[in-house]
């Protein structure tokens, strides 16, 4: 593993102190501190302004991300109970990787059904809470935030345990790189990936719960399909220089899973604002 | 879009006013702790947590064992001897003098204990400022802290903070605590909670007890989180957690309704000089005793249906709020529910001072090993705050709130440590993520 001393890119050789007038370690700490909190907000900006714009409003929302993030802590949990004895594998290797890869996405993809059980017997309990304070009952905007909530809280908890606890060595001097991506710092390529997939699981949790609402099969295979890929195609991350290839197909995957998701909450929204036209 | 605005616009919103508070706490004593803590440095304090065994990094496992069980076996009885100290003041209606003692306390904290921390923080930032300016800044920090924490004047808003600010100092002070010694202490703290309110003798339930009697508040430093005032749209306020709760319960009298408070009382101790604070915490639940869930308020506007109006028996009010009370007791029987008053007229959920800081040591202690831990533990911690929030409206009396938490964060911690680090990092450095 190579291990350059650099700060942000820039080789500063020893014998040369630059003359600063302010103390050294105020300028030196901000400098670095703010590529850590850089790197923190490549991976998690966008669920940031999500949960600020959407979801910090609706306290049962907040409720709902972090019962979701809890869920998913304990999946990881069990999975890393299971494989447990068979760590320390040689990292890098490519069948243990597509062995734990596999079994993690199936147990993951095992529990949606799960949560959608879950969300059923909820919808229930808030539906006869609203008839009983005599409110509306849960609008169609409504159940899609829910599902927002719990997706972004599966995003999150990717974010944070595969990407964001790494993080701590990038908040001081010095950065880090991986011996088969060595384009770019490792910080930087786990962030990348990590927005990649707070993607894919924010959106695959309001296509799988309308799938499950609507019964609709395509959306119900959707969802596993896309995880199932998304995480093969970082296997091809362990090949040399497979990063190049990896990341991009990634983010097709990513985006593929923004444009269904739009295509049908569109379509969702536009049948019922018809069908309330029509009723009236 | 939606004329009457949506349920979900306002449900949790009393436990989202609880669970802020402690996740900022949390949030700023793991900061604290990354920016302070020097593990080459840490000098270990003689407090009342391990005077009897100072642990050293050289001792071997079991020695460090049996001598944390000393120090937190001795912790729990100078803990215990103290809260009956209390119950026997309070007994003989000193409240006065446990008042008075309880903002001096605050006054200690926050100057010394306060004032170490800011100072540690000047140095390590190298941050600009002389001592003059500091000294004046400090004083006018610690007088207005000891002056609206236990008094009910002032903006909630500022209370709040110097509850968390305390909160916040005292967690900082315990994470200088040796490792060994601050987990065997939570959990020996945790089974004291547990006893000290559930069971018959115990000097908590006794101290309710007696309040409740006596229909006053307790002398204690206690976090109020008060409800907003923006309401208006949503109209659904009091206790929704309840009624959510009771419709779960398939309670279809709907004759019942409650409202959660957990207090907690804050026992201070000398030691030489250093101040050790500790808090348990209970929960009481007041019980609503009216027929009328179903009630539509015709009132449009800021007056809601509230969850069951009428009377509200309460056992433990403050001053503000009992007058409202008496106000709301004229009117029991008629289909009024409960008008607001400013922000003083509702209730909102209570939680004690030593919740904040058990939790935020804890998070602390796991911030010292890993940010993976820290988020474990946080998530673990709030959802056991959520479970024992739920397992109050069922049980419908006081219930300790720092055992399930604790219990969740420690087991967390551990099986975040042991298990999943080791599966996580070996798959994310190979850049193999799903």
């Amino acid at each position: 593993m190579e291990n350059s001393v650099k700060g942000d890119g820039l080789m500063v050789p020893k014998n040369l102190q630059p003359f600063k007038p302010f103390s050294r370690s105020n300028t030196r700490s901000t400098a670095f501190e703010s590529t850590g909190i850089g790197y923190t907000l490549l991976a998690l900006g966008p669920s940031l302004s999500l949960f600020i714009a959407v979801i910090a409003k609706k306290p049962f929302l907040i409720l709902t991300l972090l019962s979701s993030t809890l869920v998913w802590l304990i999946s990881l949990i069990v999975l890393s109970g299971l494989w447990r004895a068979f760590l320390p594998f040689k990292t890098g290797s490519l069948w243990p990787c597509t062995l734990i890869i596999l079994t993690s996405v199936a147990f993951q993809e095992a529990l949606r059904p799960l949560f959608w059980k879950i969300y059923k017997r909820l919808e229930d309990i808030l539906d006869a809470f609203a008839d009983r304070v005599s409110k509306p009952r849960l609008f169609i905007t409504d159940k899609m935030q829910i599902a927002l909530a719990g997706g972004m809280g599966h995003g999150v908890a990717h974010a944070v345990f595969f990407c964001l606890s790494l993080l701590t060595p990038a908040f001081g001097p010095g950065t880090y790189y991986v011996e088969k991506c060595s384009q770019m710092s490792f910080f930087l390529v786990s962030a990348v990936i990590a927005l990649a997939f707070v993607t894919i699981h924010t959106l695959s949790m309001v296509i799988a719960f309308n799938g499950y609402a609507e019964g609709n099969k395509v959306d119900q295979y959707f969802v596993p399909a896309v995880h199932l890929i998304a995480a093969m195609l970082t296997l091809v991350n362990l090949a040399q220089g497979g990063c190049i290839i990896g990341i991009p197909l990634l983010y097709i995957m990513a985006l593929l899973t923004m444009g269904h998701c739009g295509k049908m909450v569109w379509r969702r929204l536009t049948e019922i604002r018809s069908r309330q036209g029509s009723s009236f | 879009m939606e004329p009457g605005g949506s349920i979900l616009e306002s449900i949790g919103q009393e436990i989202i006013g609880v669970m802020s508070p402690v996740s900022i706490c949390m949030f700023l004593v793991v900061l604290l702790v990354y920016s302070l803590y020097n593990p080459a440095t840490a000098t270990t304090i003689r407090t009342a947590a391990n005077l009897v065994y100072m642990e050293s990094p050289t001792d071997s496992t079991s020695q460090k064992l049996e001598g944390s069980l000393l120090n937190a076996v001795v912790f729990v009885i100078l803990i215990a001897l103290v809260t009956f100290l209390l119950v026997l003041l309070y007994y003989y209606n000193c409240t006065k003098f446990l008042v008075y003692y309880t903002r001096f306390a605050a006054f200690a904290v926050f100057s010394s204990m306060g004032g170490s921390v800011l100072l540690s923080l000047i140095q390590h930032f190298n941050f600009p400022v002389d001592v003059v300016t500091f000294c004046v800044l400090h004083f006018n920090f610690t007088i207005v802290g000891t002056l609206c924490v236990l008094s009910s004047g002032g903006p909630i808003v500022l209370k709040q903070s110097y509850m968390v600010a305390l909160g916040i100092i005292v967690a900082a002070w315990f994470t200088k605590l040796p490792e060994w010694t601050t987990w065997v202490l939570l959990v020996a703290l945790a089974i004291y909670d547990l006893v000290a309110v559930l069971a018959p003798g115990g000097p908590l339930k006794l101290l309710v007890e007696l309040a409740s009697s006596r229909d006053e508040e307790l002398p204690a430093l206690i976090y109020e989180a008060r409800p907003t005032a923006d309401m208006g749209r949503s109209g659904i306020r009091g206790s929704s957690l309840g009624l959510l709760v009771g419709g779960v319960m398939g309670d279809n009298s709907g004759s019942n309704s409650f409202e959660v408070e957990l207090q907690a009382v804050l026992r201070n101790e000398d030691n030489n000089g250093n101040e050790n604070r500790d808090g348990e915490s209970i929960i009481n639940v007041l019980e609503n005793e009216s027929n009328e869930i179903e009630v539509v308020e015709e009132d449009v506007g800021e007056s809601s249906p509230l969850i069951g109006g009428g009377s509200l028996v309460e056992r433990l009010p403050s001053p503000s709020e009992r007058r409202n009370n008496d106000n709301a007791n004229g009117s029991s029987r008629e289909n009024e529910g409960q008008r607001e008053d400013g922000a003083e007229g509702l209730r909102g959920l209570k939680l004690g001072l030593g919740d904040f800081i058990f939790y935020s040591v804890l998070v602390g202690r796991a911030a010292m090993y890993d940010l993976m831990t820290v988020y474990a533990c946080y998530l673990a911690i709030i959802s056991g705050l959520g479970c024992t929030l739920i397992l109050l409206a069922v049980c419908r009396h006081a219930l300790p709130a720092l055992p399930i938490s604790i219990t969740l964060g420690i087991l967390f911690y551990f099986l975040t440590r042991l298990l999943m680090e080791p599966f996580v990092v070996g798959t994310s450095t190979s850049l193999a993520m799903f």
